[in-house]
C-alpha cells in the first residue's frame, strides 16, 4: 500500500520534510499537533499506519494554514493601520509595493504549504477515482464549491483587507478544504477493503 | 418434462448462488471493541446484554467469505471480496454485540443502523444513511454522501460529525458537539448545551437548546446559509454576531447595526445575564436568527 515517487520516498514524507525548512512558524507548533492527535477519541486500527500519516499531514497543514493566514492578515492589517495613522510620515512604500490585485489566495501561504497540499491533493485524487461515480461527482462538486467560496472571500477580502469576519471565514474555508481532502483520502473504498483472496 | 426438470434445476442453482446465509458467534469482552467492514449493502448492529458477538450475514455470490475473528478484546467482522474485481453486489450484516462495546464501522455504499450500543463509536461511510444513538461515550461520524441521524439519550458523550454532502438530524444529543458539513442542512436538538463548534459551507443550521450551561461556548459559522438558534428564556452569555451579507434577527432585544453605511453586513454584540458564556455566530451570505422562545 505504500506509495513512493521517483526518488523512492513516500510523497507525504517528502512533503512533511519540506515544510519546516522554509517556514518559520510564529510559535512552537508541535504541542498543538500532539494535542490534535491525542484529541482524537477513537484510535484507528493499528494496521492502518498510513491513515496516521494523513492525520499528521492534515494537522500540519491545518496549523500552517492557520499560522500563515494569520500572519498575512495581521501584517496586512498592521500595514494599513500604520498607513492610516501616519500617512504623511510614511508614504507607505510597502502598501504601494503591494500588487493592485493583491488577494489572500493560497499561493500566499508559501511554497512549503503549496507542495504539501499538492501531495495531499494527489492522494485525494487517487482515492476519489476509486469512489462510485455518483459519490465522486458529489465530492468534486463540493470541493469545487469550497474552492469557489474561498476564491470569492479572498477577492472580497482584497477590497476589505482589515475585515475580521472575512479573515476568519477565509481561514476557516481553507481549513475546510484541507479537511475534506484529508477525510476523503482516509475513507474506505472498495479497493481498500480486504481483498486478500 | 425434460424442460421442466431443467428449469427447476436452474432455479435451484440460481437460488443457491444468489445468497449464502452465514451465522457466526463468539464470546466477547463486555467492553471490548467490535470492528465491522462491508463494501455494499446494509449493516445493522444492536447492543444486547450477552457477552457475545453474533453475526448473521447474507453473503452475495460475489463475496468470497466473511471473516470473523477475535483477538483479545477486539472482534473483527469483515466481508472479504475477491481481488481485482469490480464488486457490484450487496451484503447485509445483522450483528449483536455486548451493549457496552465500542464500535468501529467502515462501509463504502451501505446504510448503517446502530441501536443500543453504548460504548464509543466511530462510523465511516462513503455513501449511505448513518443512523445511531448517542449515550455517555463519544461518537465520531464521517460520511461523504448521505443522511446522518443521531438520537441521544441526554448522555455525556461528545459528538463529532463530518459530512460532505447530506443533511444531519441530531436529536437530544449530549452537550458537546463538533459538526462540519459542506453541503446539507443541520437540525440539532439538545437538552443542555455547553460546547458547540458548527461549520457549514452550503446549508442552514437550526439549533434548539432547552438549557445552556453558565459557561457555554458556541462557535458557529456559515458561508452560504442561515443560522437559526433557539435558546432558553434566560441564559448568561455574551453574544458576538456578524454577517457580511445578511440580516440579524434577535428576539432578546438589542438591535444589530450595519457594519458600514452602504454595505449589507450587520453586527450585534450584547450580554444576557452575567455574560459568562460566549456565543459567536458568523455568516458570510445568510441570515442569523437568535431567539429565546
Amino acid at each position: 500500500m505504500n506509495e513512493s515517487n521517483k526518488t523512492g520516498r513516500d510523497p507525504l514524507d517528502e512533503a512533511l520534510a519540506s515544510l519546516p525548512e522554509s517556514i518559520a512558524p510564529q510559535r512552537d507548533l508541535w504541542p498543538q499537533i500532539r494535542a490534535e492527535i491525542e484529541q482524537t477519541p477513537i484510535a484507528a486500527p493499528k494496521s492502518v499506519v498510513q491513515s496516521n500519516w494523513f492525520r499528521l499531514a492534515a494537522a500540519v497543514l491545518l496549523v500552517l494554514a492557520t499560522s500563515f493566514v494569520t500572519y498575512y492578515v495581521t501584517r496586512q492589517s498592521m500595514q494599513q493601520q500604520v498607513a492610516q495613522v501616519t500617512p504623511e510620515a510614511a508614504p507607505a512604500p510597502q502598501l504601494t509595493g503591494q500588487p493592485a490585485s493583491f488577494t489572500f489566495g493560497r499561493e500566499r501561504l508559501g511554497a512549503g504549504y503549496m507542495n504539501a497540499r499538492a501531495e495531499l491533493d494527489k492522494r485525494f485524487k487517487e482515492r476519489l477515482a476509486a469512489l462510485p461515480p455518483a459519490d465522486r461527482a458529489k465530492v468534486e462538486k463540493n470541493l469545487a464549491d469550497l474552492r469557489h467560496a474561498a476564491d470569492e472571500i479572498s477577492a472580497t477580502l482584497a477590497q476589505h483587507p482589515s475585515d475580521p469576519l472575512l479573515q476568519d471565514l477565509l481561514m476557516s474555508t481553507y481549513q475546510s478544504e484541507l479537511q475534506l481532502l484529508a477525510n476523503v483520502s482516509d475513507l474506505p473504498t472498495a479497493g481498500s477493503m480486504r481483498t486478500d483472496l | 418434462m425434460r424442460v421442466a426438470v431443467t428449469v427447476a434445476a436452474a432455479l435451484l442453482l440460481a437460488q443457491a448462488a444468489r445468497a449464502d446465509e452465514v451465522e457466526k458467534s463468539a464470546q466477547a469482552d463486555p467492553r471490548g471493541e467490535v470492528v465491522i467492514g462491508n463494501v455494499a449493502g446494509e449493516v445493522q448492529v444492536t447492543g444486547w446484554d450477552r457477552n457475545e458477538v453474533h453475526v448473521r450475514a447474507d453473503l452475495d455470490d460475489e463475496v468470497q467469505r466473511l471473516d470473523f475473528k477475535t483477538s483479545g478484546a477486539r472482534t473483527t467482522i469483515e466481508v472479504v471480496l475477491p481481488k481485482g474485481r469490480n464488486y457490484q453486489g450487496s451484503t447485509d450484516l445483522v450483528v449483536q454485540v455486548p451493549r457496552n462495546s465500542s464500535l468501529v464501522i467502515n462501509t463504502v455504499s451501505a446504510d448503517q443502523a446502530i441501536k443500543d450500543v453504548r460504548g464509543m463509536q466511530r462510523l465511516q461511510a462513503v455513501s449511505g444513511t448513518i443512523q445511531t444513538e448517542l449515550w455517555n461515550e463519544d461518537l465520531e461520524i464521517k460520511n461523504v454522501s448521505g443522511e446522518v441521524h443521531v438520537r441521544g439519550h441526554g448522555g455525556k458523550g461528545m459528538l463529532r460529525a463530518t459530512s460532505v454532502s447530506g443533511g444531519m438530524r441530531l436529536d437530544d444529543i449530549g452537550s458537546e458537539m463538533d459538526l462540519n458539513s459542506v453541503t446539507g442542512d443541520m437540525t440539532v436538538r439538545v437538552s443542555e448545551l455547553s460546547k458547540a463548534r458548527i461549520k457549514t459551507t452550503n446549508g442552514d443550521v437550526e439549533l434548539r437548546a432547552s438549557k445552556v450551561t453558565d459557561d457555554v461556548r458556541i462557535d458557529a459559522e456559515a458561508i452560504n446559509g442561515d443560522l437559526r438558534f433557539r435558546f432558553p428564556r434566560t441564559l448568561d452569555a455574551e453574544f458576538d454576531i456578524s454577517t457580511f451579507n445578511g440580516d440579524i434577527d434577535n428576539c432578546f432585544g438589542p438591535k444589530p447595526h450595519k457594519t458600514s453605511e452602504y454595505g449589507p453586513g450587520n453586527t450585534l454584540r450584547f450580554k444576557e445575564g452575567n455574560g459568562d458564556g460566549r456565543i459567536r455566530l458568523k455568516a458570510l451570505n445568510g441570515t442569523v436568527e437568535i431567539c429565546n422562545r
